[in-house]
């Protein structure tokens, strides 16, 4: 239970730095904006206002709405990229975890599987 | 074997994944006609787990052989009491929805699944002894429940309640895991014993932050005022049976995590605790006496009536003694049969057309057509407002009773003289349903399944509720004992 303290000063250069980030993308921000007010370069018009897309006029409101499967199958793929993801660890330290480890991962498995099965009868690995 | 001993503690979430882990299967397979069967199942599987759970408090079961998984779930009494709410109210509510759902034919196998990994989450948080189980906990419940928010996915307010209860209950778990992560770095262990052990003495300004932090995600999860503002929406938005279950289950579950976070990880400095929990409770009160006044909306009017009952509750969190404890949990118990029995009596409010009838305008001079309903919702009223025939006023004696034992007489009094507030609201609504002009529109019938729940609610918060003081106290004292354990 030792060096349960924590020495707070050995933190304290994070804490600057983060104060100096924070000012100076501050000052990135706002010094231009404030510089183009003071020199008169502020003079907004319909065309300086419009979307610029590779010279052409816009073509159609970017924020459109996009299908929901796709959203669907992003999460999908998640669930399974966080399944190798958790698969590597637990492969590699299988030594010292032993049969415990491997039974609980092979518990943690078969309940994706089950999750795999319910979806895939859901309808929802299909795109039509 | 110390796995096997683990395991056997946590029979009762074995029970329900399992069971939840196989309906699931069942659901896909049997389609949206098998929910009924799928519901039965999932009761019986509550049931089951309920019988598993209840040794442990008939036993009072505390200490060391309570401890599974090296330390991080904690089986004993105090657990037992809150699962065995929980799942009665998961039960109540499973039982209600396929009535309410059917008539929109909107009725899915997946709403007992949903209901039973909650419920399961919710096990988890009561007997969780570690920051890092508490937070598995709390998330398997909370991300079941935002599904079961928006559960009428076609409906707009169902749909915007299932929202904003995600958008608002992430950034609860965000503080919540801002708190945790201050209270590790400044204790060095995550586990509730460890950091009682690490933070005995002075208390440090981070570690202080850690734990405002993590009372601010509780309070959060028990719609406290200030941060009580998600739930009247996500209340009036979700459907009535979804409701019932946020109103009971999950306030049982996260304030019994609450009294086990204070007691056992934060045990050693009650001081800086106390004062948080009296604001809390005090500003809970009145913000839900006065909140409700204006509304117009039952469900809206329950949900101000839950922060208000919320903040009776937490004045026996804020005498931080066993004496307290017990209060709360008798008091948590008498509310989950006053919510449930309360909502049950707004799904059994249906017009002609068996459409719901939620407006407080349209129950006007309900007396007269549907007597015994009418009489029911009263009595839950009255009981809500802790007027004394009822079983109601009992859990506001035994809290009020524990904080002045405490020497808190100043919290009590503010206390006493606010719940007159809140009684207004209450009158308001049995003084529309017994002498304004009957509107006649809430006429339609009610399932037998309602009719059941709200009469075996309306007998416990009856004075014939009294017979049991003995019994629940008894128990209370108990799972109170388990709690303030020391060894």
């Amino acid at each position: 239970m030792e060096s349960l303290v924590v020495d707070l000063s050995q933190y304290l250069p994070i804490l600057i730095f983060l104060v100096i980030a924070l000012a100076l993308s501050a000052a990135f921000v706002f010094l231009p904006m404030g510089v183009a007010r003071l020199t008169g370069t502020h003079k907004p018009d319909a065309e300086k206002l419009s979307e610029y897309e590779c010279g052409f006029p816009a073509f159609e409101d970017p924020r459109s709405q996009f299908d929901v499967r796709f959203y669907l199958v992003a999460i999908l793929f998640i669930v399974f990229d966080l399944e190798a993801a958790f698969l590597f660890p637990w492969a590699v330290s299988l030594d010292m975890t032993g049969w415990p480890g491997w039974i609980t991962m092979m518990v943690f498995l078969f309940e994706l599987a089950i999750g795999l099965a319910y979806a895939w009868k859901k309808g929802a690995l299909e795109w039509e | 074997m110390e796995f096997q001993a683990s395991l056997a503690l946590v029979a009762p979430e074995l029970v329900l994944s399992l069971s939840g882990l196989a309906l699931l299967l069942a659901a896909a397979w049997g389609g949206d006609k098998a929910s009924r069967l799928i519901s039965i199942l999932a009761v019986a599987a509550l049931v089951g787990a309920g019988f598993l759970a209840a040794p442990a408090l008939c036993n009072g079961a505390s200490g060391p052989d309570t401890l599974a998984f090296g330390g991080q779930v904690k089986v004993d009494a105090f657990a037992a009491f809150a699962k065995l709410l929980i799942y009665l109210a998961a039960a109540a509510s499973l039982i209600v929805a396929p009535a309410f759902f059917e008539r929109v034919k909107a009725m899915r196998a997946e709403y007992p699944v949903l209901v039973l990994f909650a419920a399961m989450g919710m096990g988890i948080m009561v007997s969780a002894a570690d920051l890092v189980t508490l937070y598995i906990g709390l998330e398997l419940n909370s991300l079941a429940a935002y599904v079961l928010a928006a559960f009428l996915r076609t409906d707009e307010r169902s749909a915007e309640a299932g929202l904003k209860y995600f958008v608002l209950g992430a950034l609860a778990s965000g503080f919540l895991l801002y708190g945790m992560s201050l209270t590790y770095g400044f204790a060095g262990t995550t586990s509730f014993a460890g950091i009682h052990a690490a933070l005995a003495g002075d208390m440090s300004k981070g570690a202080l932050f850690g734990l405002v932090f993590v009372l601010s995600g509780l309070a959060f999860k028990i719609s406290a005022a200030p941060f009580h503002m998600w739930t009247p929406d996500v209340y009036e938005g979700a459907p009535t049976p979804v409701t019932t279950f946020f109103a009971s289950a999950p306030k049982v579950a996260a304030m019994a995590l609450t009294m086990r976070v204070v007691v056992d990880a934060f045990g050693a400095q009650v001081q800086a605790w106390q004062q948080i929990v009296m604001i809390v409770a005090l500003v809970s009160i009145v913000v839900g006496a006065l909140g409700a006044i204006g509304q117009d909306n039952i469900k809206r009017l329950m949900a101000y009536s839950s922060i208000n009952n919320v903040g009776f509750i937490l004045i026996g969190l804020a005498a931080a003694t066993q004496q307290g404890a017990s209060a709360m949990l008798v008091y948590l118990a008498i509310y989950v049969a006053m919510t449930i029995g309360g909502f049950v009596a707004i799904l059994m409010l249906k017009d002609a057309n068996g459409e719901p009838v939620e407006q407080i305008a349209q129950i006007a001079g309900l007396s007269s057509h549907r007597k015994v309903l009418a009489v029911c919702l009263a009595m839950i009223m009255f009981s809500l407002a802790g007027i004394p025939p009822l079983f109601g006023f009992w859990g506001k004696f035994l809290v009020f009773q524990a904080a002045v034992q405490a020497g808190m007489v100043p919290l009590a009094a503010i206390g006493i003289a606010a719940s007159v507030i809140g009684a207004f609201y209450y009158l308001k609504v049995v003084k529309v349903m017994y002498f304004d002009e009957p509107a006649n529109v809430a006429v339609g019938k009610s399932d037998w399944a309602h009719q059941a729940l709200l009469a075996i609610c309306a007998i416990f918060i009856s004075p014939l509720g009294y017979l049991l003081t003995g019994w629940l106290g008894g128990m209370a004292d108990k799972a109170a004992a388990a709690l303030y354990f020391v060894g």
